[in-house]
């Protein structure tokens, strides 16, 4: 997989909490999306609940994929339809421009699809001469900036107005503006234009369900909606897990996609595809071809720490109450997931000790499992993560951190465990930390390597001179002799 | 109630070296109940930091000396949410392949309680008798929240404390940025969240902001110390417990 | 494209990481019922015994929902009425791309009854039909009439199409894909009208899918290939959040309700109804 830059978390992290445009992007759509997902959920006839239901729903659905998948297959292939499994990110792509380059494809339109991100079409499609046209509004203008996505649903979020105007004054040729419904106009006359010369369609799928034998897309915008209904070839890709087994569990799935990603009752456009059209139609396209994506997937699901991470539908609801998130923007990430989301199911897909800083530089404050609309426990898979970095695990290939880590770890285990010589410690460290300079009250301004960290913002506070341990045997004594 | 309670102590790594008359101020508050409260000695910490870096081996090291040490307890409180939440629901998963352990832990973790949470659910005390003059502010601590569904019991309480005026900040249930080794480990994204937080308390106006977890505490109020702003940052029990364990002074 | 060998390996892969023997499948009755549930049953009462009042209390939530999505609905008394918004909309609104004013609707007995055809032409205005190809068409001709149809489409400001249902929950109409009634007559004029029954509302999403899934007038044709819901008209809010009509697909969308019975109509035909089936058969 190219394009991966999870080693840069922190320089990123940095870089995101330093632009105030961003920071203040992102607090915007935290405040309108965080607390709004939590009432949506609360506003469900059956109430919260739900998210528990569609999570016996995945859970079930993960359980049987197998099944599910040839079920799936076997009714697109009944229609007309193509569908092609692939086990690695490479065999998808090789598979999309082999289709693109058999029909003669001189243009595609895509619409916003996270797995395309994750496997790296575009840039193959592009050297062997396609034009790919992101048409999701804000991945469009993030294309046109050269850029990659910070936010699933909002992937544009990191722009501003100005940004997008001088963009598509450049790009577009349009006469400055900042008015958004002018830009956006601009923007749907340019892809209009794309649509209709297009040959062929590219889109994710949202939930695709087996019993019918249908992939579904939701769009606001129709862009999904345009790119699946005008080119003459459809290709659409699949990471393997979204699939569930019947209509009525589609139906719970969907409601809550939709309240998780933008607090909505539904999305404006859900489009239901299970074939090429029929001879006797005027549209639609004559080709469709479903790509179901494994890139890993399939190791997650064989370690029952992971396998809940399948359940994930890519909601995004995460994202918008994740705090850490929320401060430092998606592109820190370093990959096509971000946020919660992405700190689990990216070090997962590309190497766990590569995406190392993508696993501990969480908070571990739970929002993001309240905010779920799956009810996934992100929190307990990042402690797993955790876990297997210090320890090691030979099925992901990473070895034990050990180290100066490992051995300050083992130091601090064999301290709680002897509680006189943990005493004696902090006795020690309350003389010496009058070494450091402090300020009021004897808080320590700065500390050493490898706490200095903390006093980069903070003072730090004083060890006690009397511990509670000491002051409650104090008292003991004095009880006795009174 | 019927019949006398009695409550173990268990009192965190942190409460203990960095603000002992915290864990004072709740023996005071039991007390002030009838409440017996016992203090098993050679207790340390409850492998959290352990556990939430990925040293597990570490942190079965730690649980299994707190298992031992409050095998007997009748009723183990502790004020933290963290801690709690680490004992309740991580000790069982500690422990899933040793099913003594694992029985032990699970017994422990149905035994376990956060201060405020004891005090409001299961004594059904509510007016403590405290009073504390000024305008405080809460904040809900991510594992006292989250981990444990705790957020009405300490403003409850709050409430009823005499002098007192409670006021809500924007954001209350947004984590400071503590993190445990998370502060140190990533300092500046511990500090855009701990200065957000900052400027949530400011703006409620409040004289004081109080919490369940020290690490929150410490963490807010090192950076309301850098800051130089006159913003207290207390445990929730040093204000139930009565002025005296709330004044600087109280230290030692 | 057969089932080679790459995709052999990808289940075998897929069902030991499951823990199950590579090359073993099972029967899988029990992820697919073959008879709906209680619940299934429940919701298939519930819209064929769905009383007037009912009936009622649906229009009102569909148009509650419709309101904030900016999908306007009409409760209009009859094709009479329903003619008039849709030529009112034709002289007010301008089109987008420019040029000529054109319409483009479905064949359908529905909107032949608005009785489009004679008041549009009066003004010169055109008014395209679509048809289903002719099976029997070499593929030369059948590209050159696809062409053709997609131009006029496009070239069309006001769209004109029925729907299968529509749900009162989330104001969404429900398309069924058929020959003859393409997709793009929906998507690609500036302006959508969707016309409807009073009886084609059903409450909710569950509703519709105990119906396509176990009512055998549905059952046969399924959902298949495609079947879109609209829940209004196009948007965004990429840029900073602002919230803009008119993003791909149309930026605004009318939704014409009729009652079951138009006396005025000029087939006397009442709609198939989900509700009343014998209706289907009338």
């Amino acid at each position: 997989m190219s394009g991966v830059r999870t080693e840069r978390y922190v320089e990123e992290a940095r870089r995101g909490i330093a632009d105030p445009v961003l920071r203040r992007a992102l607090s915007g759509l935290q405040e309108r999306f965080g607390r709004g997902t939590a009432e949506a959920y609360r506003r469900l006839p059956e109430g919260p609940g739900l998210r528990q239901t569609a999570h016996a729903i995945r859970e079930k659905a993960i359980a049987n994929l197998d099944l599910l998948l040839e079920r799936l297959a076997a009714r697109i292939r009944g229609n007309g339809g193509e569908v092609f499994f692939a086990a690695t990110a490479a065999e998808a792509v090789s598979y999309g421009a082999e289709v693109a380059r058999r029909r003669g494809v001189k243009l595609a339109v895509k619409g916003k699809s996270m797995v395309t991100e994750e496997i790296g079409l575009n840039p193959v499609l592009a050297a062997q001469g396609v034009e790919v046209v992101e048409t999701d509004l804000g991945e469009y203008i993030i294309q046109l900036a050269g850029e990659t996505p910070s936010h699933i649903i909002a992937p544009a979020i990191h722009k501003t107005r100005n940004e997008v105007a001088e963009l598509f004054v450049q790009k577009l040729g349009i006469p400055h503006t900042t008015d958004p419904p002018r830009l956006t106009h601009a923007a749907r006359r340019a892809l209009r234009e794309k649509f209709l010369a297009a040959d062929l369609g590219i889109s994710g799928v949202n939930l695709a369900c087996a019993e019918t034998g249908h992939i579904s897309t939701v769009s606001n915008e129709g862009n999904i909606r345009m790119a699946t209904t005008l080119p003459r070839v459809h290709i659409a890709f699949m990471g393997m897990e979204r699939v569930v087994a019947r209509l009525d569990e589609y139906e719970i799935l969907l409601r809550l996609l939709c309240r998780g990603a933008s607090v909505q009752d539904i999305g404006t456009y859900v489009s239901f595809i299970g074939g090429p059209r029929r001879p006797e139609e005027t549209d639609g396209p004559e080709e469709f071809h479903l790509v179901v994506v494994d890139n890993g997937r399939s190791r997650m699901l064989a370690d029952p720490r992971f396998r809940e991470m399948l359940s994930c539908i890519r909601c995004a609801a995460c994202l918008n109450v994740c705090p850490v998130y929320g401060r430092i923007g998606g592109h820190a990430y370093g990959f096509a997931y971000s946020g919660p989301v992405g700190a689990v199911v990216t070090p997962l897909l590309t190497g766990v000790r590569r995406g190392r800083d993508l696993c501990l530089g969480e908070t571990l404050c739970g929002a993001c499992k309240d905010a779920c609309s799956m009810d996934i426990d992100l929190p307990r898979m990042l402690l797993e993560l955790r876990a297997l970095l210090a320890a090691g695990d030979a099925s992901w290939g990473v070895e034990p951190t050990g180290g100066l880590e490992g051995r300050a770890w083992k130091l601090w285990a064999g301290l709680v465990s002897h509680p006189g010589l943990y005493e004696g410690l902090l006795r020690a460290a309350a003389l010496l930390q009058r070494l450091l300079p402090h300020g009021g009250a004897g808080w320590i301004r700065r500390l050493p390597p490898p706490f200095s960290g903390w006093t980069q913002s903070r003072d730090f506070p004083p060890v006690a001179r009397e511990t509670f341990r000491a002051r409650w045997a104090k008292r003991r004594q004095e009880a006795g002799r009174g | 109630m019927t019949g006398k309670k009695a409550v173990t102590l268990f009192v965190p790594c942190l409460v203990d070296a960095f603000r002992p008359e915290a864990a004072e101020a709740v023996v005071a508050v039991f007390e002030r109940l009838g409440v017996a409260v016992g203090y098993p000695e050679g207790q340390t910490c409850c492998g959290q930091p352990a556990f939430n870096a990925g040293y597990r081996d570490e942190a079965r090291r730690a649980a299994r000396r707190f298992l031992r040490l409050f095998a007997a307890a009748e009723a183990v409180v502790c004020p933290s949410g963290s801690c709690v939440a680490m004992v309740r629901h991580h000790y069982p998963a500690l422990f899933e392949e040793e099913p003594d352990w694992r029985e032990l832990a699970r017994r422990t973790a149905a035994r376990t309680f956060e201060f405020t949470e004891y005090l409001v659910d299961v004594l059904g005390a509510e007016d403590l008798g405290a009073s504390f003059a000024g305008r405080v502010t809460y904040h809900d601590s991510c594992h006292l929240l989250r981990g444990l569904g705790v957020r009405l019991q300490p403003r409850r309480l709050l409430r009823r404390v005499k002098g007192l005026e409670f006021v809500e900040m924007k954001n209350a249930d947004c984590c400071c940025g503590f993190g445990g080794a998370f502060s140190v480990k990533y300092p500046d994204i511990s500090t855009a969240l701990v200065a957000d937080k900052i400027a949530w308390i400011q703006e409620s106006g409040a004289e004081a902001v109080v919490g369940g977890d020290l690490g929150c505490l410490l963490n807010i109020e090192g950076a309301l110390r850098r800051r130089g702003l006159p913003i207290r940052a207390l445990h929730i029990a040093q204000v139930l417990a009565g002025e005296r364990f709330s004044r600087e002074g109280a230290r030692p | 494209m057969a089932e080679g060998r790459g995709e052999r390996l990808f289940f075998e892969t897929l069902r030991r990481a499951l823990g199950r023997p590579p090359q073993a499948t099972r029967p899988a009755e029990d992820l697919f019922p073959q008879e709906p549930s209680a619940q299934d049953l429940r919701l298939l009462a519930a819209v064929s015994g769905r009383s007037e009042r009912e009936r009622e209390e649906l229009v009102a939530r569909l148009f509650a929902a419709a309101a904030p999505l900016h999908l306007q609905v009409e409760a209009v008394a009859g094709f009479a009425s329903a003619r008039e918004i849709v030529l009112r909309l034709v002289a007010e609104k301008t089109p987008e791309w420019g040029g000529e004013k054109q319409l483009v609707a479905w064949r359908h007995p529905l909107i032949e009854g608005l009785g489009l055809t004679e008041p549009l032409a009066r003004q010169g205005i055109p008014l395209w039909i679509t048809h289903p190809l002719d099976p029997g068409l070499a593929p030369e001709a059948a590209a050159e009439e696809r062409r053709r149809q997609r131009s006029r489409i496009a070239a069309s400001f006001i769209g004109v199409t029925t729907a299968d249902f529509c749900l009162a929950e989330t104001a969404t109409v429900v398309l069924r894909s058929r020959p003859g009634e393409p997709r793009s007559v929906a998507l690609l004029p500036s302006i959508h009208i969707a016309l409807v029954r009073r009886g084609q509302i059903l409450a909710d999403m569950k509703e519709l899918f105990a119906l396509l899934r176990w009512e055998e007038r549905f059952r046969g044709e399924g959902l298949s290939p495609y079947l879109s819901f609209i829940s209004g008209p196009s948007k965004t809010a990429d840029i900073e959040a602002t919230m803009v009509h008119g993003a791909h697909g149309p930026r605004e969308m009318y939704l014409l309700i009729l009652p079951d019975e138009t006396p005025d109509a000029p087939h006397g035909r009442p709609a198939q109804t989900p509700s009343s089936p014998e209706a289907g058969a009338a």
